[in-house]
């Protein structure tokens, strides 16, 4: 079989993206399947926290691992009914109950609500609501987790070419390169660039399906996560 | 790997481009993008012409075999249908030219024109229900008048579909009165605000919140339309004595003029013969 349609290469190469979330948690819950969890959601949670409710960069740190912590002790998973809304909406608002709720109890301490918040300039420098931003945020973690995942398959079976075209031109911040630039600069025809782009293209799509497919409770959820992604 | 906003936009995009090396065909532009998949203008390289290419999720693959069945002048002929390597398939169809149905009506055709591109539309319906599918998503956007007048009505029966607000019946569970719903929406949309009070009624008719009170079929609504075109009084209005009366002057003209004429002779022989 051609190595190149095995995205990912073997199996056991995923570990944490083989069995939906719900499936993991019945199988290996806790640690596996809230790792999955941590590792696409600690960025848009710690943003969230951070916005909506004017923490600053230490306090929403704490508040967010603190999530975490909590949600190992509670069920977290046991509660989460795919019917009702997608995981994302679900820990979505699991965050915000449990950081008002730590929020209010912070409050009491202070005896009188005498809390200071510190102005937090990336809300002053956008119009996004933290909503908006925690969606914004679980994309751009989505997309760098599954090109880690690209990136390290490359490396583990010779692709090294390929993601170095890929990397020069759809992760060029700037000016994209040509395709006659880019040939040049790598000895090989401008065929096999576009060949290489093609190839890297398909197999980060798999990647961020192989991503979704961990972090959501089944087939019928991963295709709606995956329209909201690609659509 | 830290990646911006702009770069994830475009890793967007280009991870979603299909890949076609194995087909026929060789892409060429994205020409539309809807909730469920995304359509690319392509060349068919063994046939050397323009098609239009859809590509969706796995999961509404049965998409290209409910339009194939439907060989019909107003519904968009498939040529093929096939799977991507990563899955997606995708299906091949006569790439229309022309204007979207909403964009069309900016042009303010005439009344009777609008009815013309309705009436296909309708019967594009009538004749889908025959074969047991129904759109779910009938709306101006997938409509597309052609350069030379000819209609067409895409998008046809995804189950994922749960048709579009103001276009999209009450229903619990869509069938083919939600279809008439969407319909009776259709035709308000297309009908000028001077439209006459009775083509109105039969957008109203189509679009009662209650299934069984709207039209019980696509034919039947067409035929209130003929009806209202030919002058005659439509079902879907109980119309006032003096509009009755209005349209029998309008419909009868001629008669009117001939027997008046013929009462006037009538009178002058008599006052010739009488004084």
């Amino acid at each position: 079989m051609d190595n190149d349609t095995e995205i990912g290469g073997p199996r056991n190469r995923f570990p944490s993206t083989q069995l939906s979330l719900l499936e993991a948690a019945a199988a290996d819950w806790p640690n596996e399947a809230l790792e999955r969890v941590m590792t696409l959601y600690w960025k848009p949670v710690y943003r969230f926290i951070r916005l909506k409710f004017g923490k600053n960069n230490e306090d929403a740190k704490d508040l967010t691992q603190s999530f975490f912590a909590a949600a190992l002790q509670r069920d977290f998973f046991g509660r989460f009914d795919p019917v009702k809304a997608s995981f994302r909406t679900y820990l979505r608002m699991a965050v915000e109950r449990f950081a008002a709720s730590q929020h209010a109890a912070a409050n009491r301490r202070k005896r009188g609500g005498d809390v200071e918040f510190e102005p937090v300039q990336d809300q002053a420098a956008t119009t996004e609501s933290p909503e908006q931003i925690f969606e914004r945020e679980w994309q751009r973690q989505l997309f760098s987790l599954a090109l880690d995942d690209l990136h390290a398959h490359c490396e583990g079976c010779g692709k090294q070419l390929q993601f170095r075209i890929f990397e020069a031109y759809d992760l060029a911040g700037g000016d994209r390169p040509s395709y006659a630039v880019l040939a040049a600069r790598h000895g090989v025809t401008e065929t096999a660039v576009t060949n290489c782009l093609a190839w890297a293209r398909g197999a980060l799509r798999a990647f961020v399906t192989e991503r979704l497919r961990g972090v959501t409770s089944g087939e019928r959820e991963l295709r709606e996560e995956m329209r909201l992604v690609w659509m | 790997m830290d990646v911006s906003d702009s770069i994830v936009d475009h890793l967007r995009h280009v991870a979603a481009l299909p890949n076609l090396a194995a087909t026929r065909y060789e892409l060429e532009m994205e020409i539309g993008r809807g909730g469920l998949g995304v359509v690319y203008g392509a060349r068919d390289r063994q046939l050397g012409r323009r098609v239009a290419l859809k590509i969706l999720d796995s999961a509404l693959a049965g998409e290209a075999q409910i339009i194939a069945q439907l060989e019909h002048p107003a519904i968009v002929p498939i040529y093929e249908a096939g799977a991507l390597p990563d899955g997606r398939v995708f299906y091949a169809m006569k790439l229309v030219t022309g204007a979207r149905l909403d964009h069309y009506l900016t042009g303010s055709p005439l009344l009777a024109e609008r009815l013309r591109v309705f009436r296909r539309v309708g019967e594009a319906l009538a004749f889908a229900h025959t074969r047991g599918v129904i759109h779910r998503d009938l709306k101006p956007q997938n409509v597309m008048v052609g350069e030379f007048g000819e209609v067409y009505v895409m998008d046809w029966g995804v189950d994922a579909v749960a048709g579009t607000p103001g276009f999209r019946a009450p229903d619990p569970q869509l069938d083919q009165r939600s279809d008439i719903y969407a319909l009776g929406a259709l035709l308000h949309f297309v009908l000028p605000a001077s439209a006459p009070l009775a083509i109105k009624a039969i957008a109203g008719k189509a679009m009662q919140a209650d299934p069984s009170a709207r039209y019980s079929s696509a034919p039947a609504l067409l035929a209130d339309i003929d009806r209202f075109q030919e002058g005659l009084a439509v079902r879907a209005w109980s119309e006032p004595l003096w509009h009755r009366l209005r349209r029998f002057a309008v419909r009868n003209a001629v008669l009117l003029w001939l027997l008046t004429a013929y009462a006037g002779v009538k009178f002058l022989l008599f006052l010739l013969r009488n004084f």
